[in-house]
């Protein structure tokens, strides 16, 4: 591996309930102040504690697909090849060996499992079908968009909640940096189920946990209360700077660094006064020669969830780095909210930040259980 | 180029708990592949695999009421930790790869299949917490005091191996100095019926690379390592068992399920691995086969093994026709097996190997280990997806 590559942003692909579309897209979505998040529509909530969710509009995505290639695919794996083939087409990235996929999600693609063993409880061992059994492997997406794009290089699926896309772009950054590729698509994907929100609603997971307060993702806020489900894919395009430049590739941001860790915490916990000895956003600081000071924006991963946001902007001031944005409340927790938060630090790069000395962009995340990520962004290298 | 060895093993297999006891079992070629008994096999064409015996089950701490999956991960990283005979300092700064697919499915079947049987809520529902791979990672890092990076890899049957390779990245990287890798994987409803579905499993005992081979048989186990620069190893007073000199990762983009038939993606594996390991092909005299005997598998990863090192140029052997395929853990487990070869100077043979296929042109070690001094042995794990890992370990 070779301590000079450097890591730049040359693409991105979106399907959230903002839109669906490369950086053009992406970028109006994101200066747009529109918050979709409505009552959910694939499904019945009556009776449940939530009813909230942010949706992908499923006639878009269809529009992006071949017809007779959609039918043979689940849900997600729609909505992961869609986004991989933006993201691509947005890069102009060459297919081949040297092009990787780095795919991460929280719950993978759980519809084909129920799917899967609801033919047998109904028929037996003929009920089983041969074709979606496949699907219950959670590196399925990651298959299936490898075929679509011809990543022909390492593919990795990580699992991983609430920051599941943050980890695949840190993964994928470090496998340009250790050679492994020559360009990496990273992101995350995951899709709204009956039965996953139900029983997130009655576990008091979600918005208004145990019916306290009005139904909402507040992120950060006194009165934050739970998770809005979100749903969607969104992909960023990484690539070693010298290759991305040999082939006049438009660069939006460079990952300056990466970094990740665990706070060693009990699983699906989020002790508040926890603090972290091997902070991997000051690892991250110091890999790229900088300083909290010199963060100008911070995007963190609050999504409503109060133990979880409380925690997450504690570790965040013990690190002396700037209070964070969320896009939780706009687009809903999902796989994908990590990559959507690195296409806007790569963005604010281009376009939205004064020069300064304060250039650099910390996307942060936290989940429960202990897992932290760490990237740093700076404008176009 | 920083050197990273194996400073620490554990296993939790079909043989039993421990790494001796897994080494014992290949060597002496015994094939644990009996009628399963740890779920419902009526109706299916297939009713045998590889599970961990109950008493061994029961005999692991510390908690029945976790995952099956957990207990098991849990058993072989602390027996893996305390093998490398590690402070709580080093702990604290070491990371932790578990490649894992099923999670905690097991428990969450039964809840799911209580409350479709009855239609009533089952108290069974508390099995969603530990339903997701990710979970194992968790448990892990909290009780054994992990606090660097940490990552659950889900790479079909070639997660356990992608682990150690993720690992050996980490190390070299320099943000850390160690890290403990490895796989797991429970037997689940799920995973049983899918392969009986798809027939791709054996009515007997599967038979790789033999010319009548029928299929795989499952299993479930646990194998985790510690990888540690060698530097570190060294000051601390630790024991290398061997070195993990390289690892290569592409993969297929052809098909969800079948391998590519030319095996352009397993001979990229290979061969990066001999790269970043500085090896040639003629230093390796082994080769821990993915060998999962389905026909399509292992004819095209002789085919990969004859384009890399030339038709009956290396050994091979697979540890799936003894201990089954273990799915998550198989990676990781057959790592196990690569360094306990390179250590005895015994290879492990293929069990219910009898007419060996005439496309597979290799001496596949039928039956009988065998003695032979290696300095390099390469171990293959291939995945649903088109995953394609290879490991080269070296002493």
């Amino acid at each position: 591996m070779s301590a000079s590559r450097r890591v730049v942003v040359t693409g991105m692909g979106s399907l959230s309930a903002g839109g669906i579309g490369g950086t053009a897209v992406v970028a109006r979505i994101l200066a747009d102040a529109a918050r979709p998040i409505g009552p959910v529509r694939a499904f019945e909530t009556v009776g449940w504690p939530s009813r909230l969710g942010a949706e992908v509009d499923d006639a878009a995505l269809e529009g992006l697909l071949d017809p007779a290639a959609a039918r043979r695919l689940s849900r997600i794996c729609r909505l992961t090849v869609a986004a991989c083939r933006l993201a691509v087409e947005d890069a102009g990235v060459p297919r081949g060996p040297a092009l990787g996929l780095v795919v991460g999600t929280e719950h993978g693609d759980f519809r084909s499992s129920e799917e899967f063993v609801t033919g047998y409880l109904k028929r037996g061992p003929s009920g089983l079908s041969p074709m979606i059994f496949p699907n219950t492997v959670m590196n399925s997406m990651a298959a299936v968009a490898a075929i679509e794009i011809g990543a022909r290089g390492p593919s990795v699926t990580v699992n991983q909640a609430t920051v599941a896309g943050d980890l695949a772009v840190a993964r994928a950054a470090a496998l340009v940096r250790d050679g492994r590729a020559l360009a990496v698509v990273a992101g995350g994907v995951d899709e709204m189920l009956a039965h996953v929100y139900r029983r997130l609603s009655e576990m008091g997971m979600l918005s208004p946990a145990a019916g306290r307060g009005t139904e909402g993702c507040r992120p950060y806020e006194p009165d934050h209360n739970g998770v809005v489900l979100g749903e969607g894919a969104t992909f960023v395009v990484l690539e070693d700077l010298d290759s991305a430049r040999a082939r006049g590739a438009v660069i939006h941001a460079e990952i300056r660094s990466a970094a990740w860790g665990n706070v060693p915490v009990a699983p699906h916990t989020a002790p508040r006064r926890r603090r972290d000895l091997h902070s991997p956003a000051l690892r991250a600081l110091v890999s790229a020669g900088g300083t909290p000071s010199g963060v100008g924006t911070c995007y963190g991963s609050g999504n409503g969830d109060p133990a979880l946001d409380d925690w997450e902007l504690g570790l965040l001031a013990a690190d002396r780095l700037p209070a964070p944005r969320s896009l939780a409340s706009r687009f809903g927790q999902h796989g994908g909210l990590g990559a959507l938060r690195v296409a806007a630090a790569a963005l604010d790069g281009l376009d939205k930040v004064a020069p300064s000395a304060t250039t650099l962009v910390m996307v942060h995340g936290l989940a429960r259980g202990g897992c932290r990520t760490a990237l740093l962004i700076d404008r176009a290298a | 180029m920083t050197r990273v060895v194996v400073s620490g093993l554990g296993v939790v297999s079909p043989y039993g708990t421990g790494a001796k006891t897994f080494w014992t079992g290949l060597a002496s070629g015994t094939c644990a592949i009996r009628p399963l008994t740890a779920i419902d096999t009526e109706g299916f064409r297939s009713r045998i695999g590889a599970e961990v015996p109950a008493d061994v089950l029961a005999s692991l701490g510390p908690s029945r009421r976790r995952a099956r999956a957990d207990r098991l991960a849990m058993a072989a990283a602390r027996e893996a930790l305390a093998d490398a005979d590690l402070s709580p300092t080093d702990r604290a700064c070491a990371g932790l790869f578990v490649g894992a697919v099923g999670g905690g499915m097991l428990e969450a079947e039964a809840w799911y299949w209580e409350e479709a049987r009855t239609g009533r809520p089952s108290p069974r529902i508390g099995a969603l917490r530990a339903i997701l791979p990710s979970t194992h990672a968790e448990t892990l890092s909290f009780r054994l005091g992990l606090c660097g990076p940490k990552e659950t890899v889900v790479m079909a049957c070639a997660s356990g191996a992608a682990s150690l390779a993720l690992g050996l990245d980490l190390i070299r990287s320099g943000a850390a100095p160690l890290a403990l890798c490895g796989g797991v994987d429970a037997l689940t409803r799920v995973c049983f019926m899918g392969f009986n579905a798809l027939r791709l499993l054996d009515l007997e005992p599967c038979r790789p690379f033999d010319r009548d081979r029928k299929g795989m048989s499952i299993g479930e186990g646990a194998a985790f390592v510690v990888l540690e620069e060698a530097g570190h190893c060294l000051e601390r007073g630790g024991r290398a068992y061997a070195e993990l000199r390289g690892a290569g990762m592409t993969t297929d983009a052809h098909h969800v399920t079948s391998p590519e038939p030319s095996a352009d993606g397993m001979v990229r594996a290979i061969e990066a691995a001999l790269t970043a390991a500085g090896r040639a092909p003629g230093d390796v005299g082994y080769v821990n086969a993915h060998g999962t005997g389905t026909p399509q598998n292992d004819r095209v990863e002789a085919l990969a093994l004859a384009r890399v090192f030339g038709p009956g140029r290396v050994l091979l052997s697979s540890t799936k026709s003894l201990v089954g395929h273990t799915m998550a853990a198989a990676g990781s487990l057959e790592a196990v097996a690569s360094v306990l070869t390179l250590q005895h100077g015994l290879v492990p043979p293929t069990a219910n190997l009898r007419v060996t296929d005439p496309d597979v042109p290799f001496d596949c070690v039928p039956e009988t280990a065998r003695a032979v001094e290696l300095d390099a042995v390469l171990s293959n794990s291939f995945g649903f997806g088109g995953q394609n890992v290879s490991l080269v370990f070296g002493r």
